[in-house]
């Protein structure tokens, strides 16, 4: 499994193999001496330097240009940018390894003693390079013993394909129709809606995808990986969406991060901090640039606005006008997180309110609505968990379990096909989540 | 261990499948080329210490893969088959397939490339031929999007500012408007070329405007190539369109001209022939692509010449116009940068024709 997973790392990223097992070995020697000092201060000492050796790598390959840029900008400075490449995976894996060496401090879990078990668990290839960020107390046990069943092979492979389809034909059509709207010159206020509309879509069909197709092949290696989605937009509040939403990656931050930091068990001015800076991180964790940490920190307002009495007036509303304030602003917040820089975010955001002189509608928007209607639909459908809620409803009789039983596969095999023709018809293929 | 067996028939089914694609992919023969996307396939690129460790290796590896995937031509029509009839979508690769013809989407209008094709022909113009030739005519051969687009609920280009921004830019020019004698059912259904056999009007309305003598319009026979030809929109569309036939039109003055290539110093006959059996039929037509060609007609009733600064669709023209004429060269800026056309051509006195069809000139960076 390890030789799997580092081959699959370096077959994509042959340069920077030897910094992710550089990191898996701090991460391992951390480990070990935190838990040799356990409850004496060398525990502390060695996580402070477990987590700046961690965030440090990350800051370097990361962050480095875009705070030189930020220097830059603010100072009138003029240093050149390093430009140094971002190795694939670096903020799923940086992450894990910090959750290990965190967890080992707290004793939810024990030091792994072999390097080659934590190595395996920090470049398990199914979620190596998009997630979800796993816990290490969550497959500990399954890296010493691991079953293999026909249950298991099915229905880990079932969710592969079913990953891989959300993914190639949703996600990647939902991708063209943003590719469209970019390179228009013919742009208009409605083009931008369903622009904002379709990457909402984009997003979360390419990295709920992914997290399917990774929680599937994991599966079927005998690994039980945490859900990372779980229909998101269908929450009544920014609250609940972040509950639905990459859980992985807001549990780590509300764990590893906000409740360190007090959580709302702090005075008000300190809660309000936590939330601005665990939201400005959330932000900045997705991207290098400043409109991922305006991304995050409209996050924190919402979710600040809910906890001191939105949230209690939400819960009083019709379900629709709740669900339309959560689709609203998730999908303005995805223009902001899709825009290029700071500038590009505030262009698109006027344009979107008409504040641009664009006109309404145009020839060219009017074809694309007609001409991706029904892949919107079924995204829109998708998100939802009407066919999950269907086909449990088919299932629950014996009759309707054989019928599912029967269909299946046929109907995995088409998806099968049909995803990999999408891929043979198009070319490069990238998740949008690949390079965090 | 009931339970179990309950998933093995759809494991093993869906398993198979997987299974039998991984070594399809591992053990299909690598093709050369792709005759209905008419290019060369990806072969497997070479590994060493360099391109691995500089990422080229893996591009190019995932290039190969996609390219030499087994059946390709099979699952690029399933995914047509879903894109259109599943998801409903209007276009698959840009391709639209509207009242039983392909065609490309040809919109918006690019001004800047219309502009910028204007100023090419004008800077030849005025290098090689103000002062020294007849008169100049300029034509735009509209695209399949011209009678389909609008009718069938397409974005359709602009044709008339794409007319309106040449006349502007070429004002030593005289504009022959060539639409009115054109009609939907004249270019092949899954190619972007009109048929030769079905533009008589337009040759005879050029020549008209041109002055040249009425007398020299011929009497033609018809033949058809004994091939089904698949244009270049079959397979971009990858949809499965019946093949169609390749007509051309010959009489004793075109067998007895010949076209001389001055890339390869060979001259040929109009029609090649063996065109026919190559990645593009259409090529039957003079060769196909060529910098300069000189289409000399021994049987001409006057030494007047033409030069036909031209596309591929003058490839099926010229032999229409070649009656009136002694000696039509074509010139394709596509193949020869204009600094070296001066190299091959004596611009003395001939009849000038700048024919070009709307989607090279709204995609003219091609032009040298």
């Amino acid at each position: 499994m390890l030789l799997a997973s580092l081959f699959f790392y370096t077959w994509g990223e042959p340069k920077y193999i030897i910094l992710m097992l550089a990191s898996i070995l701090l991460g391992y020697g951390f480990g070990r001496l935190i838990q040799a000092f356990e409850k004496t201060m060398w525990a502390k000492v060695f996580l402070s330097l477990s987590i700046v050796s961690g965030l440090g790598l990350l800051g370097v390959f990361k962050y480095a240009d875009f705070s030189i840029q930020t220097f830059n900008r603010l100072t009138g400075s003029q240093f050149p940018l390093l430009k140094i490449a971002l190795p694939i995976g670096i903020s799923f894996y940086t992450f894990q390894i910090l959750s290990y060496t965190m967890d080992v401090y707290r004793g939810t879990v024990k030091a792994q003693k072999s390097p080659l078990k934590l190595a395996t668990y920090v470049a398990l290839f199914p979620q190596l390079i998009a997630g979800p960020i796993v816990r290490y107390a969550d497959v500990a046990a399954q890296l010493d013993a691991r079953e293999s069943t026909p249950e298991r092979l099915y229905t880990g492979l079932r969710r592969l394909i079913l990953g891989l389809a959300k993914k190639v034909l949703l996600a990647n059509t939902l991708g063209e129709l943003c590719a469209v709207f970019r390179a228009s010159g013919e742009k208009s206020v409605l083009f931008y809606w369903i622009y904002a509309v379709a990457f909402s879509l984009q997003i979360y069909f390419d990295f709920s995808g992914y997290s399917d197709m990774a929680i599937g092949m994991g599966r079927m290696f005998g690994f039980d990986f945490l859900e990372n989605f779980n229909y998101p937009y269908i929450s009544k509040s920014i609250t609940e969406f972040w509950r639905r939403w990459h859980i992985s990656l807001s549990s780590w931050f509300r764990d590893y991060l906000y409740i360190p930091l007090g959580g709302n068990r702090v005075s008000l001015p300190r809660w309000l901090l936590n939330i601005a800076l665990v939201w400005a991180l959330t932000g900045l964790w997705h991207g290098a640039a400043w409109n991922f940490a305006l991304w995050g920190m409209c996050f924190a307002v919402l979710l600040i606005a809910e906890k001191l009495g939105l949230g209690a007036l939400l819960k009083k509303l019709p379900p629709l006008v709740s669900h339309g304030y959560v689709l609203f602003f998730v999908v303005l917040s995805f223009v902001l997180f899709n825009a290029s820089g700071l500038g590009g975010a505030r262009q698109d955001l006027s344009a979107i309110f008409g504040l641009s002189g664009l006109p309404f509608s145009a020839e060219q928007t009017l074809y694309y609505l007609r001409s991706y209607a029904l892949v919107l639909l079924a995204a829109m459908v998708g998100s939802t968990p009407l066919c999950r809620d269907a086909l449990s409803r088919i299932r629950s009789s014996g009759r309707g379990e054989r019928l599912i039983r029967m269909a299946e596969p046929p109907v995995l095999i088409v998806l099968l096909l049909t995803a990999s023709a999408y891929l043979v018809d198009g070319s490069f293929n990238p998740f949008l989540y690949f390079r965090f | 261990m009931k339970k179990q067996i309950h998933f093995l028939p759809g494991l093993l089914c869906v398993g198979a499948v997987w299974l039998a694609l991984a070594l399809f992919c591992w053990f299909h023969p690598a093709q050369e080329l792709s005759l209905s996307e008419r290019r060369k396939l990806a072969q497997f690129p070479s590994p060493d210490v360099h391109s691995v460790l500089s990422g080229e290796f893996i591009p190019d590896f995932e290039e190969y893969t996609l390219d030499q995937f087994p059946f390709r031509d099979s699952f690029r029509t399933l995914k047509a088959v879903w894109t259109f009839y599943l998801f409903g979508q209007k276009d698959n690769n840009n391709i639209y397939i509207a009242d039983g013809y392909a065609a490309e989407l040809a919109y918006p209008l690019k001004e800047g490339s219309a502009a910028a094709a204007a100023d090419k022909f004008t800077a030849l113009y005025n290098r090689y031929m103000a002062g020294k030739v007849n008169r100049v005519y300029l034509s735009i051969v509209p695209d399949k999007g011209y009678f389909l687009a609008e009718a069938n609920g397409y974005p359709s280009m602009d044709y008339r500012r794409l007319a309106e921004i040449m006349r502007e830019g070429m004002p030593f020019a005289s504009y022959v408007d060539i639409t009115g004698h054109l009609a939907l059912s004249d270019y092949y259904k899954t190619d972007t070329h009109w048929r030769q056999e079905k533009i008589l009007d337009v040759a005879n309305a050029l020549v008209d405007a041109m002055g040249s003598d009425s007398a020299a319009r011929g009497d033609y026979l018809e033949k058809t190539a004994d091939i089904p030809f698949y244009g270049v929109y079959y397979g971009q569309s990858a949809l499965p369109m019946a093949g169609e036939s390749i007509r051309y039109l010959t009489n004793e003055t075109l067998e007895a001209c010949t076209a001389y290539h001055v890339e390869t110093g060979q001259a040929a006959a109009v029609y090649d022939m063996e065109k026919l059996h190559s990645r593009d039929p259409y090529e039957v037509f003079l060769s196909g692509a060529s910098p300069i060609v000189y289409l000399k007609n021994p049987n001409a009733a006057s030494d007047r010449e033409l030069l036909l600064f031209r596309d591929s669709f003058g490839s099926s023209l010229a032999p229409l116009l070649a009656e009136g004429y002694a000696k039509i060269t074509l010139i394709d800026i596509r193949y020869i940068a204009g600094d070296y056309i001066g190299d091959y051509i004596d611009f003395d006195g001939q009849d000038v024709l700048f024919l070009y069809s709307s989607l090279i000139l709204n995609n003219s960076t091609m032009l040298k």
